[in-house]
């Protein structure tokens, strides 16, 4: 088995003015691996990736795929590589078809051998019988679709996908999934940056969580896993001092605050939760409402990179209480 | 999406044996994208129909315009006519028609956010480029000639091939007077190659297609003006649009060819120096945005 690394990047780092970036990441994907690049917007992620396909060149440090580096064999570096940066994008005035028959001199094919194969990935992508319209007036699902048959295009070894399920609705975002899941078990080495959780949760095996252009973790979903905090709950009652007091006094190990959207919530192990609502009914406590806040993965990338969605602040208020209650195992 | 499966073999099997894509690839793309557009068609049309237009119109006039070069026999001479059109198309038509393409060729890669889509193949930059710079300069050769062709050709037939009075009141009889008229027209290739080379550079550095259209047609009218000043005579055989005027000589008796002389090494120079310039800046660009 080939044991070179797809993509080895070595102390990377990319300033823009006083901005940086990417400070210092060092990132290894091997064959065969499915591999997460997580955070939030303006974490690196899509800076790095635009170093390894040469759109920007790093300030210090070196990035190699499959062996290559920009330095040494210039576009060579992209041979067996495919994939897109932020949303794919194409000329709107030509046909899905000809843009894909575009590309494909551009990878120096001609028309005869990649017509069929554009025929093959169109349908892969389930865009057949939408080929000869104009991209312009493709929806944005489409176009990332499109982008995914481009990248086919060029029977990759190494898949990268920037945010591929981005602006796409939830139908789109499953079928997107389901797609990047298929390909992935096709054996190929793919390269997937998100800022969802549960997308790299679903489908990568190890994942780097990028905050501020740094390195916040670097390991298996698995290990990912074992740091997750316990799961908290949003909790609605008819008597709040009550519930907090039962907490307190039978339930040490579940951490009961304040929401600050009205009600309580409660973080613990799930079976001291339970015990805790039952206890709850149990003292003519009525609960209106129990539900979950976040996944524990949620919250435990919420903690890496230290940032919460603007529009989310109540979510990160909520979450703020599980780190008071000091609850990641 | 359908269910298809997507085999490792089907996915995988060509990236051990990658095709390299030649400078001829970039070359097609480019002229396929061009042919594309109904810009393009509608320059080249507009090229052909224009000046059929303006002869007419031209021609239909109960008094010639006199205060210009050849404007004075133009109603009643079409390689006067041919001329007078020449004059008018150097000031900033030509220009204009060259820039429309080569001020965007560049630009709109930004302007659609496409420089990702292209530079995540096999192409590199440098093939990119030349064949961009190849397309935009071919487009600005093919519309002059087709400029020219439909203003001698409608001239002729519309306004007639009687003998031409030259610059110093010779008569320039028919059969030369076509050759020193399709000459002239011929001398507009080295400026108009400059001022596609001009409008690439801007189309690179600008990022933005309204500015690589304008500025070079803004720059040529103002180097017109400079040129039109006293007192710079050391200067004007290097403005860009002193090679507009080169013809001149042509038309004279007896005939002098040092301008047109001075315009090759002129246009040459500005297009040497703009395709460095724009080469260097796109090689060294990072390519950020959407």
């Amino acid at each position: 088995m080939n044991t070179e690394l797809a993509v080895d990047a070595v102390d990377v780092t990319k300033r823009y003015g006083q901005l940086v970036a990417v400070d210092h990441l060092s990132l290894q994907v091997a064959q065969g691996e499915v591999y997460g690049i997580l955070g939030p917007n303006g974490a690196g992620k899509t800076t790095f990736l635009r170093m390894l396909f040469g759109l920007i060149r790093p300030d210090s440090g070196t990035v190699r795929v499959f062996g290559r580096s920009w330095a040494d064999s210039g576009v060579r570096v992209l041979d067996g590589v495919a994939g897109f940066i932020e949303s794919p994008r194409f000329y709107p005035y030509l046909t899905g078809k000809q843009n894909l028959e575009g590309l494909a001199l551009l990878d120096g094919g001609d028309r005869g051998r990649h017509g069929s194969r554009i025929a093959e990935v169109l349908d892969v992508v389930d865009l057949a019988g939408r080929e000869n319209d104009k991209v312009g007036g493709y929806s944005y699902g489409m176009r990332q679709r499109l982008g995914v048959a481009a990248s086919l295009l060029r029977d990759p070894k190494l898949l990268v996908l920037d945010e591929p399920a981005n602006g796409l609705d939830p139908g789109g975002i499953r079928d997107m999934r389901g797609l990047v899941k298929r390909l992935a078990e096709s054996g190929l080495t793919v390269l997937l940056s998100s800022h969802h959780m549960d997308e790299v949760e679903e489908i990568c095996d190890n994942v780097t969580i990028m905050s501020r252009g740094k390195v916040a973790f670097h390991g298996s979903i698995g290990d990912l896993r074992a740091m997750a905090p316990d799961p908290g709950h949003l909790l609605s009652t008819n008597d709040d001092a009550k519930a907090r007091i039962i907490a307190l006094e039978q339930h040490p190990e579940v951490a009961v605050e304040s929401d600050p959207q009205g009600g309580l919530v409660a973080i613990g192990p799930p079976e001291r939760l339970s015990a805790y609502v039952a206890d709850l009914v149990r003292a003519d406590v009525e609960l209106r409402e129990f539900t979950p806040t976040q996944t524990p993965l949620e919250a435990l990338f919420f903690m890496l990179t230290d940032t919460q969605s603007d529009t989310d602040e109540a979510t990160g208020e909520r979450f703020s209480h599980r780190q008071k209650a000091g609850v990641v195992r | 999406m359908t269910s298809t499966d997507v085999k490792p073999d089907e996915t995988t099997s060509a990236a051990t044996r990658p095709a390299r894509p030649g400078f001829g690839a970039a070359l097609r793309w480019e002229t396929r994208k061009l042919r594309a557009q109904l810009r393009t068609k509608a320059l080249l049309v507009g090229a052909v129909l224009t000046p059929i237009a303006v002869v007419v119109i031209v021609h239909s006039q109960a008094r010639p315009p006199k205060d210009t070069l050849f404007g004075r026999f133009a109603t009643e001479n079409g390689f006067a006519m041919a001329l007078l059109l020449l004059g008018f198309a150097s000031q900033w038509v030509l220009p204009l028609l060259t820039a429309i393409v080569a001020g965007d060729i560049f630009a709109s890669e930004d302007q659609h956010g496409t420089w990702k889509t292209v530079l995540t193949r096999s192409i590199s930059r440098s093939k990119l480029f030349w064949a961009k710079t190849v397309v935009a300069t071919v487009f600005a050769l093919v519309a002059l000639v087709l400029l020219a062709a439909s203003t001698i050709a409608s001239s002729l037939l519309i306004v007639g091939h009687q003998p031409l009075t030259g610059l110093s009141g010779q008569t320039i009889h028919a059969r030369a007077a076509l050759e020193l008229v399709s000459a002239s027209w011929a001398s507009m290739a080295l400026p108009m190659v400059g001022f596609t080379c001009l409008a690439l550079l801007f189309s690179v550095w600008s990022r933005n297609s309204a500015v690589g259209i304008a500025a070079p047609v803004v720059i040529g009218l103002i180097m017109q003006l400079v040129g039109a000043l006293g007192g710079i005579e050391t200067l004007r055989p290097y403005l860009l649009s002193t090679p507009f005027e080169a013809w001149h000589g042509l038309l004279a008796s007896p005939q002098f060819t040092g301008p047109l002389q001075e315009s090759v090494i002129t246009s040459a120079g500005w297009s040497v120096v703009c395709l460095v310039a724009a080469f260097l800046i796109l090689r060294r660009r990072d390519i950020t945005g959407d």
